[in-house]
């Protein structure tokens, strides 16, 4: 509870003190509503990313403003914040929401020529080859290289001779990354013998579970909110299907895979996971959210934090002169040290915000350790620069 | 066989919850827009209970349902006993107002991420094994007797219990029943209280099968047709609209579309509001008062 009456503080106080600040950050970002779940973590590391900046003096001499606004998910919202940050001298506006909000934000910021940095939520087609000017993306997920990485992980370890069911949210962007797995399972002659796209409204998910269940997958890959992955993974287990379950690892999956303590739980991830603590970072970060009084899990902060790592750098890479000119240029050729967060740095070029390469972990896990591991470490995609294929 | 068990599980969980919209609605005639939001809070009563009483499932339960009755009660007398004798529309805005404050509530209370209070409980959830192939989960199995005890209780409750009658008195004609000396505020409010606490008990047990976040309140909204379809003033008719949408909704899942399974519910209510709006066991005078 702390960490919303912090940032609905925020939220009251932000555009009061927004020109006093040297540099600008807005985030928009859906830190209640339905989909808060995802996106409130990825603003609340961003927001503690920036305070510890601030507190060691910030950038060059410079402290960071962060004005945070909540769109609950909604476009209108969205679109009233892009417009409120944008008066109050936003430099940069970071998205932490549902995908349907980007097309406001996007048209505003397009209006002041300020660029727009999707972090914690899912990375829009323009953002890949050949890049929009004023998009970028730190998100870990992409829909169709994800499902790309899931169905490879697949073929390298159960072979192509096998029964696929497939599982998404009725939602464009995860429709997007089964229907792309679909097509490339079929390439590599797997068979595909279920595809359920499943409402976000469903009440109970047995029927669901039911219908995947009659056609006898050996395998299951869902690629949808943490929330309807899980949901149909458990209806699953209820039926008695035990197979295994590839899954993507969205903010939540640290924690659910230590409830659900199943081995067949294949999680796909692009972050870092907290489980082994052996990663610097990682302590910064927890020993971060404990001094701002976060409630968020720490091991929930990634996306926010990377977020964070990417102003840092901007503002570094621009040194004194902040002008929004100079920012939408640093923009274009910015290399991002994730620090072990990711597998690899994050690298935007002229024509690719996206990154130049994806790396991808799976993890599970295991019970005679009785804790997660790692049957894969970093595996990567280069990013196509022509734009060709996936994204 | 699963099919059958996937259709009176999520029956019993829509007839559970539109039986708040019925006894409600019965009694004062106002469509609570916020049940599934007074739903969901039940449940996070739950959690919050659990995270506090972990070792005691059985009072920790008896304290969330306790609580729940008290939320329903609380919210009549402090917000929609000032709307008695306004207009049914001024009442129905009302709850709606209600349900966006407590879905921001919880939010800021609980945090948006998912909750187990189950798992707080420490209780087991087992998929048992039943006729054949067929298998339900414990909880989902406990939610179909609740709902039957529930039913069972209503019934008799209204046809014996001395407060039942004064509902079913209320709910015929409430200035008559006045005249005679039934206080129509404590009736409300006994309604409210009832309604709450049979869609919390739904929420708990919701919530200790899947999980919480709010993202329950869906099961509210989808809970509606059902107690359309049968008649907004007919608890019979709420089983029957439960047990229509749910066939409607498994069967649309397994062989034609499983998207239209979110869509169906709500054309049916459409076509029902189109030929007989008052439902298949409602009353047609009282839906014309409306």
């Amino acid at each position: 509870m702390r960490q919303q009456l912090a940032l609905a503080t925020i939220l009251a106080l932000g555009s009061t003190a927004a020109y006093s600040a040297d540099t600008i950050i807005g985030i928009t970002g859906a830190i209640t509503g339905p989909a808060a779940s995802s996106y409130a973590p990825a603003v609340d590391g961003l927001r503690i990313y920036v305070e510890r900046l601030n507190k060691a003096g910030g950038v060059n001499g410079k402290q960071v403003k962060l004005l945070i606004q909540d769109d609950q998910g909604e476009p209108s919202k969205a679109a009233n914040n892009a417009k409120k940050l944008l008066q109050d001298g936003a430099q940069i506006v970071v998205s932490a929401s549902l995908s349907s909000t980007y097309a406001p934000i996007i048209a505003e910021a397009k209006r002041a020529e300020v660029p727009v940095l999707f972090a914690g939520s899912v990375c829009p087609k323009e953002v890949f080859p050949p890049a929009d000017k004023l998009l970028f993306c730190t998100t870990a997920f992409t829909a169709e290289y994800d499902s790309r990485a899931a169905i490879d992980f697949v073929k390298e370890t159960k072979g192509t001779n096998l029964k696929l069911a497939l599982g998404a949210m009725a939602i464009p962007v995860s429709r997007g990354g089964i229907d792309f797995a679909e097509g490339y399972a079929k390439s590599l002659g797997m068979t595909i013998v279920d595809k359920q796209i499943i409402p976000p409204t469903a009440a109970d998910y047995m029927p669901f579970a039911t219908k995947i269940k009659s056609a006898e997958p050996d395998l299951i890959y869902s690629w949808a909110p943490w929330i309807n992955q899980v949901r149909t993974f458990e209806a699953m287990r209820k039926l008695g299907w035990q197979n295994t379950f590839v899954t993507w690892g969205h903010l939540e999956a640290e924690e659910e895979m230590v409830r659900l303590k199943d081995p067949n739980l294949l999680v796909l991830g692009a972050n870092a996971l907290f489980f082994n603590g052996d990663l610097p970072i990682h302590k910064e970060i927890i020993a971060a959210a404990k001094a701002a009084g976060s409630t968020s899990n720490p091991n929930q902060l990634t996306e926010g934090w990377i977020a964070g790592l990417t102003i840092e750098t901007l503002l570094k890479q621009i040194g004194s002169d902040n002008s929004s000119e100079r920012i939408r240029s640093a923009m274009q050729t910015l290399k991002i040290d994730t620090k072990g967060l990711r597998g690899g740095p994050i690298e935007f070029t002229p024509t690719n915000h996206f990154r130049t390469t994806q790396y991808y972990r799976i993890y599970k896990w295991d019970s005679a350790s009785n804790q997660i591991t790692i049957p894969k470490n970093w595996f990567k995609y280069e990013i196509d620069p022509a734009g060709a294929g996936s994204r | 066989m699963q099919l059958i068990v996937n259709i009176v599980v999520l029956t019993s969980l829509y007839a559970l919850v539109a039986c708040g919209y019925v006894l409600i609605y019965r009694v004062s005639r106002v469509l609570n827009m916020a049940h599934g939001e007074l739903m969901m809070l039940g449940a996070y009563a739950l959690f919050a209970t659990a995270s506090g009483i972990s070792g005691n499932p059985v009072i920790a339960l008896l304290i969330s349902a306790v609580l729940s009755m008290f939320i329903g009660l609380a919210t009549y007398q402090v917000l929609m006993r000032r709307l008695t004798g306004s207009s049914v529309l001024a009442a129905v805005l009302t709850t709606i107002a209600i349900g966006i404050l407590i879905r921001g509530m919880v939010v800021l209370i609980w945090s948006p991420q998912p909750q187990y209070p189950a798992r707080l409980l420490g209780l087991e959830n087992p998929s048992l094994a039943i006729f054949g192939d067929a298998r339900i989960s414990m909880l989902s199995a406990v939610l179909i007797g609740v709902t039957v005890l529930v039913y069972s209780g209503l019934f008799l409750f209204l046809r014996f219990g001395s407060w039942g009658i004064r509902l079913r008195a209320v709910g015929q004609n409430a200035l008559l029943a006045a005249q005679r000396g039934i206080n129509l505020h404590a009736v409300f409010a006994f309604a409210w209280g009832i309604s709450t606490f049979t869609a919390s008990t739904a929420g708990m047990l919701v919530a200790m099968d899947k999980g919480l976040d709010s993202t329950m309140v869906m099961i509210g909204l989808k809970a509606f047709p059902a107690a359309l379809v049968g008649g907004l003033d007919s608890l019979f008719g709420a089983i029957l609209g439960a047990l229509i949408i749910a066939v409607i909704e498994v069967l649309l899942i397994q062989y034609v579309d499983p998207l239209l399974s979110d869509v169906v519910p709500f054309l049916v209510l459409i076509v029902m509001l189109t030929i007989r709006p008052w439902g298949f066991f409602g009353t047609r005078e009282q839906l014309d008062r409306v």
